[in-house]
């Protein structure tokens, strides 16, 4: 049998190298899509990963306070407290270096008095010797950069290093080697000094951003930790630091699922060409099968010769797909990696993490969908009647009429869809949201066989006089079922470009309309580290007054970014001076009957997302960590924004001073007043602060165009996704043509022994992919409407919390047919010519 | 980095010298004014040594020792800072040598003391690291208390003699050359009393004590590799300190010295060429593989002193990587005969390669 099969299968494959070739790179790409979606999603959080356990090293507890912002004062409490074997304090922060742009440094103040149980990292002078406690107590300027940072920059021993902090600038001298331990990748950027000068650097004197302890031998964990709660104030967190871990999984989960989500659609498109091509491949071979039936080849066999080919190409193109998997997460990894520091938190991934589990999940992906495709086609060869088969007049689809039964699928498809997107909305889990998708998707490839035979109809009827549509439009409803698959193949392609084009478009219409009602001040300004490494530095304390007293300024806004605790994860608090005309865009009621709550009474705004994910409403109360313990305020109202997926929200600067005792901010947002001098007060500015650090200073304007090369950015890997699902649906279309014509290739002989020209019949081939271009146009408009319904209305707010307004980008949708149609052209251009290039004699041998 | 502390411990660095004040002939001491800490020199330490016997005349020897190593000058010192920076280096020493079982414990303590766990001079307390501190008393004695997993000590010690100053114009001298020299100062014989715990045992020990004090900036200089150092209280209530300068190569600096204490507590200054010191054996340490010269014949001549200083126990060695020396109680016979302690450093590795 295995010789038979052997001899069968590789023959056919033999045969046809350029079909065979195609089956396995369909499924390859469908396989690396989805392998280099989940390799780059797991590198950005190992790499984060990483990072957290350099960091945290081998704390077992971590007490920490919202803000970063512990009072040093709680460390010989927590070093009295009963069962704990070694605590030590830790100071963080983020520097950027002018000298290298984008680049920053995750710099950690170590007391290296009490870090040694914790350490991942070993401190070297740099030629090895012994490290120098003195150079590293004694100078505030000495610092520890990693070997990796080190090298890719070329630095030297004992080099000077300009660092923006808080928006001033100051001179560091790289004194020592920071080397992480026990075979442990960290990030790059992680650097360290002594703890009392980082405190000094950071302006953070009195204040510490984490205490790190380890439990005695014996010590219940719980107990000490329960221990330390019960004589820390009330806003101090005591957690093991793997919980931060979670955070950022929990954090990433949608964004991944979103990606996974669409890489599938390329499996989805590799499939159907399976589909196609084994069913080409069972027509083909019909007297074959014919004849080993008659030889007494059971049709169990029959049906395993088919699958057998079927798995040959899906387990060739899975292998393929790891290999250019690998590969395409490296051109991945980098956007996947900005895009995560954009959205969520700081990651810089610089290496690939292989999970075998992964390439497993791949592996079995690819395979099932090559298995599924294959199953029915083989199961029909296996069913086909002997006698059938050795007919020699029937050499091609037998159905020439769309079934009703496809229909009714479709039908019973979308109204599963339909149900799936309220299921996702009203109760969820969120990734139903995906399954409303997918049955949109799977449904409205049912109606492929009905509107491919209204098109073979509508051909047929729109040209009697010319010969090539016409002789196009039989042939197109001749091989019904297979044109059917190639429609709804490059359709589904189509309905995906479609689909997230115009959530892309409507989303990015929202937020422009947010903009234009939040994004109002004329005149943006914050310390240039914010800009990459997030809201981390404050702008000096008289760059406000400056501003204020400036004659060109009518009202400054103020920003200031904390995260506190908050059911378990962490909640995005922002307090907002709001004096100028700025509005927030409410959901719902009275705007300035609630701007004027906001601005003059104690209490909350939360976005829509925040109110959606943690199940909020107006009126409700919010618990907040603060120093002087928790207080609660009261929802004022609930507003749409769309910064963060996780929600955010909103506190008046007043109250905010009120409860934190702190009145430093991240950014300004200023109001000029009419026919004042954006870029004058721009250059009083720098020259007044320019000397003690580097400002971002953006107008409106620009400030604007940032935000969306941040959105567009967000939505690159989308498109590359996009490209790779088109590219496969078109190769699709090639090689439906190339077997079209190998089974017609008598016919086409027979027309051209009566007198055809080459030319009518390659015209016929190319009317024929006009009417897969169409078809797959008018299916691929129809399901990608769908499509974006359900991103937007369904999957948007069911994962994110955000309302997204549908808008249609009808210069893109009216611009489809005219690109899809030539390019089904295209690829039907070599099959044609082929077709127009047959040997008659040798196809007319059987005559 | 636990062990590079004690990196400190040479306390020789010339870097920063300029900012420190230097070891200068001249000095006026004063006391109890020179028990306290001189934080313009970079480097001070607090010795004591003793050596102890319990009611059962079972014999203990014991070393407790503060260092302070000056990382930022006091000119430096900015008034409002974190409480983190370090302005001195702070670290201890606490051996117990167990004569009859043998063995000897060591730990070394250090601490960066930004919430006053650990420092020198407040009030009567000199020096103190947790709960390893030295306090005076305020007729004269002090009060060590020190512990660590094996013993603990709660000594008071009560001063025989005044202070007797070493070398001449109120420097000893460590090497040629200006301000190479420390002031230094001993109180040769204090009688000890008080507790010693050892292995959950609480003993009422007694005997007598030797406390060093010295302070100095940049006093090694740069081709001495260690020295040895040598206290005895002998019987008839003298005493005798004498100290080698070790050059790499391997000769004994000429500016070397000691002193003689009578026992009516007068000091005689005692030069390089007024006595001699002659190793008889050595002890290989397994751990560091330094060779000790553990044994050694004295001899002063003036003094008709010609001695045999033997070892109580040959490990007496305090192995903190990377930076080791040997320091251990001692028996005196021959002319005289006593007890002692003999310090010996830069044998496992030289003490100059750590100077900057």
């Amino acid at each position: 049998m295995l010789r038979f099969y052997h001899w069968q299968v590789w023959r056919y494959i033999a045969q046809h190298r350029a079909l065979a070739l195609l089956n396995v790179l369909s499924v390859a790409c469908g396989v690396a899509v989805f392998l280099a979606i989940q390799l780059a999603n797991r590198s950005a959080t190992a790499a984060f990963a990483a990072t957290i356990d350099l960091i945290a090293g081998k704390a077992q507890l971590e007490v920490t306070a919202p803000a970063n912002d512990l009072p040093e004062d709680l460390l010989p409490r927590v070093q009295q407290t009963a069962g704990i074997s070694a605590v030590t304090p830790l100071v963080r922060g983020l520097v950027t270096l002018p000298d290298f742009p984008g680049e920053y440094l995750d710099v950690l103040g170590v007391d290296v008095f009490t870090n040694t149980p914790f350490r991942t990292f070993e401190l070297t002078n740099f030629n090895a010797r012994d490290f120098d406690l003195e150079a590293w107590l004694g100078r505030g300027d000495s610092i520890a950069l990693s070997q990796a940072f080190v090298a890719r920059h070329g630095l030297q021993r004992g080099q000077p290093l300009r660092l923006q902090v808080n928006g001033r600038e100051q001179i560091m001298r790289i004194a020592f080697v920071l080397q992480p331990s026990e075979m442990r990748e960290g990030d790059e950027h992680v650097a360290a000094m002594d703890i009392g000068w980082a405190q000094e650097l950071f302006g953070m004197r009195g204040r510490l951003s984490q205490i790190q302890l380890q439990i005695a031998p014996g010590a219940n964990r719980r107990q000490v930790q329960e221990r330390l709660r019960a004589t820390l104030p009330a806003n101090i967190e005591v957690a093991p630091p793997s919980r931060r871990n979670e955070q950022i999984d929990k954090l990433l989960g949608s964004f991944r699922l979103n990606l996974t989500a669409m890489s599938l659609v390329s499996l989805f498109v590799g499939a159907f060409l399976i589909f196609n091509t084994i069913s080409a491949s069972v027509i083909r071979r019909r007297r074959e099968i014919g004849i080993l039936r008659a030889l007494g080849t059971s049709r169990w066999q029959v049906g395993a010769l088919f699958l057998g080919e079927a798995m040959t190409a899906g387990i060739a193109g899975t292998l393929l797909g790891l290999i250019l998997g690998t590969w395409l997460t490296r051109a991945l990894i980098g956007g996947v990696s900005e895009t995560i520091s954009s959205l969520y938190v700081l990651v810089n991934v610089r290496s690939v993490t292989m999970n075998p589990a992964d390439y497993l999940a791949a592996s079995a992906l690819g395979l099932t969908c090559a298995f599924l495709a294959a199953f029915f086609p083989a199961r029909a060869a296996a069913f086909m009647p002997p006698v059938a088969a050795l007919h020699p007049e029937v050499h091609s689809d037998e159905n020439k009429s769309a079934s009703s039964a496809w229909l009714a699928c479709g039908i019973l498809m979308l109204g599963a869809g339909v149900t799936a997107g309220f299921i996702a909305l009203r109760s969820g889990p969120a990734w139903i949201s995906f399954l409303s998708a997918l049955f949109c998707l799977s449904g409205a490839s049912c109606f492929s066989p009905w509107l491919v035979s209204g098109l073979a109809l509508a051909g047929h009827g729109l040209s009697p006089a010319r010969l090539a549509p016409r002789l196009a439009a039989l042939n197109f409803r001749r091989a019904l079922f297979r044109n059917s698959v190639t429609v709804a193949a490059l359709g589904c392609a189509l309905a995906m470009a479609v689909g997230v084009s115009v959530m892309i478009f409507s989303f990015r219409q929202t937020v422009t309309a947010w903009i234009e009602q939040t994004l109002v001040a004329d005149v943006f300004i914050t310390p240039a580290a914010n800009e990459i490494a997030g809201p981390s530095s404050f702008l000096p304390a008289d760059a406000l007054a400056f501003l204020e007293q400036n004659p060109a300024v009518s009202a400054v806004d103020t920003f200031r970014y904390v995260e506190l605790p908050f059911r378990g994860g962490r909640m995005a608090l922002a307090a907002i001076r709001a004096a100028g005309p700025r509005d927030f865009l409410f959901v719902n009621g009275n705007r300035a009957a609630q701007m004027a709550r906001f601005r003059n009474q104690p209490c909350v705004i939360v976005s829509e997302s925040f109110a959606r994910h943690y199940h909020l409403k107006p009126g409700d109360q919010l618990p907040l960590a603060t120093p002087d313990g928790t207080r609660s305020l009261p929802i004022a109202a609930v507003f749409y924004d769309y910064t963060r997926d996780d929600g955010v929200v909103y506190l008046s600067d007043k109250t905010f001073r009120n409860l934190f005792h702190d009145d430093r901010v991240h950014s300004a947002g200023v109001y000029l007043k009419p026919g004042a001098d954006l870029d004058a007060l721009a250059a009083a500015f720098r020259q007044k602060f320019g000397t003690r650090g580097e400002f971002a200073i953006y107008s409106n304007r620009a400030l604007r165009r940032r935000i969306f090369e941040v959105f567009d950015q967000t939505f690159a890997v989308t498109y590359v996704l996009r490209a790779i699902a088109i590219i496969v649906a078109l190769a699709g279309i090639f090689l439906s043509f190339s077997t079209l014509i190998l089974e017609r290739s008598r016919t086409f002989a027979i027309m051209r022994a009566i007198g055809m020209s080459r030319r009518q019949l390659g015209g016929a081939m190319l009317w024929e992919s006009v009417f897969v271009g169409v078809g797959a146009n008018v299916l691929g408009l129809c399901a990608g409407m769908m499509l974006a319904l359900v991103l937007t209305v369904v999957v948007n707010p069911a994962f994110f919390g955000w309302t997204v307004h549908l808008a249609l980008p009808w210069t893109m949708l009216a611009l489809t047919p005219v690109w899809i149609i030539p390019a089904a052209m295209l690829a039907a251009i070599i099959p044609a010519l082929r077709a127009t290039r047959l040997q008659l004699a040798q196809s007319l041998r059987t005559e | 980095m636990r062990a590079q502390i004690v990196l400190a411990f040479i306390a020789f660095s010339a870097c920063l010298g300029q900012e420190w004040r230097l070891a200068l002939p001249g000095w006026a001491y004063a006391f109890p004014r020179d028990h306290h800490a001189h934080p313009d020199f970079k480097t001070e330490w607090w010795y004591f040594t003793g050596n102890l016997f319990d009611e059962n005349g079972r014999r203990f020897g014991y070393e407790l020792t503060f260092f302070r190593h000056g990382i930022i000058p006091p000119a430096q010192r900015a008034a409002n800072r974190s409480r983190f920076i370090v302005d001195d280096l702070k670290f201890a020493h606490f051996t117990v040598t167990d004569a009859s079982s043998r063995r000897f414990h060591f730990e070394q303590k250090t601490s960066r003391g930004a919430f006053g766990e650990a420092g020198f001079d407040r009030g009567d307390e000199l020096a103190w690291i947790d709960k390893w501190s030295l306090r005076m008393g305020e007729n004269g004695e002090f009060h060590l208390e020190a512990a660590m997993n094996r013993g603990r000590i709660d000594l008071a010690l009560t001063p025989a003699k005044p202070p007797v100053i070493h070398g001449e114009n109120g420097i000893s001298a460590k090497a040629a050359g200006e301000g190479h020299a420390s002031h230094y100062y001993s109180m040769t014989r204090l009688t000890t009393v008080g507790t010693l715990t050892m292995d959950g045992k609480s003993l009422n020990v007694t005997g007598s004590s030797w406390f060093d004090h010295e302070w100095a900036t940049n006093q090694l200089a740069p081709h001495q590799l260690g020295w040895n150092w040598l206290c005895v209280q002998f019987n008839d209530n003298t005493e005798l300190m004498l100290y080698q300068m070790r050059r790499d190569d391997g000769s004994i600096d000429p500016i070397s010295s000691g002193t003689f204490v009578a026992a009516d507590g007068s000091a005689t200054h005692l030069r390089n060429d007024d006595f001699s010191m002659m190793p008889l054996s050595t002890w290989k340490s397994s751990k560091t593989g330094a060779n000790y010269p553990v044994q050694w014949r004295v001899q002063v001549p003036s003094r008709s002193i010609d001695i045999m200083i033997n070892p109580v126990l040959r490990d007496q060695e305090l192995a903190f990587a990377p930076l080791t020396y040997w320091e251990g109680a001692v028996d005196v016979s021959g002319t005289r005969s006593g007890v002692g302690y003999l310090e010996l450093t830069g044998y496992a590795g030289a003490l100059s390669a750590l100077n900057r």
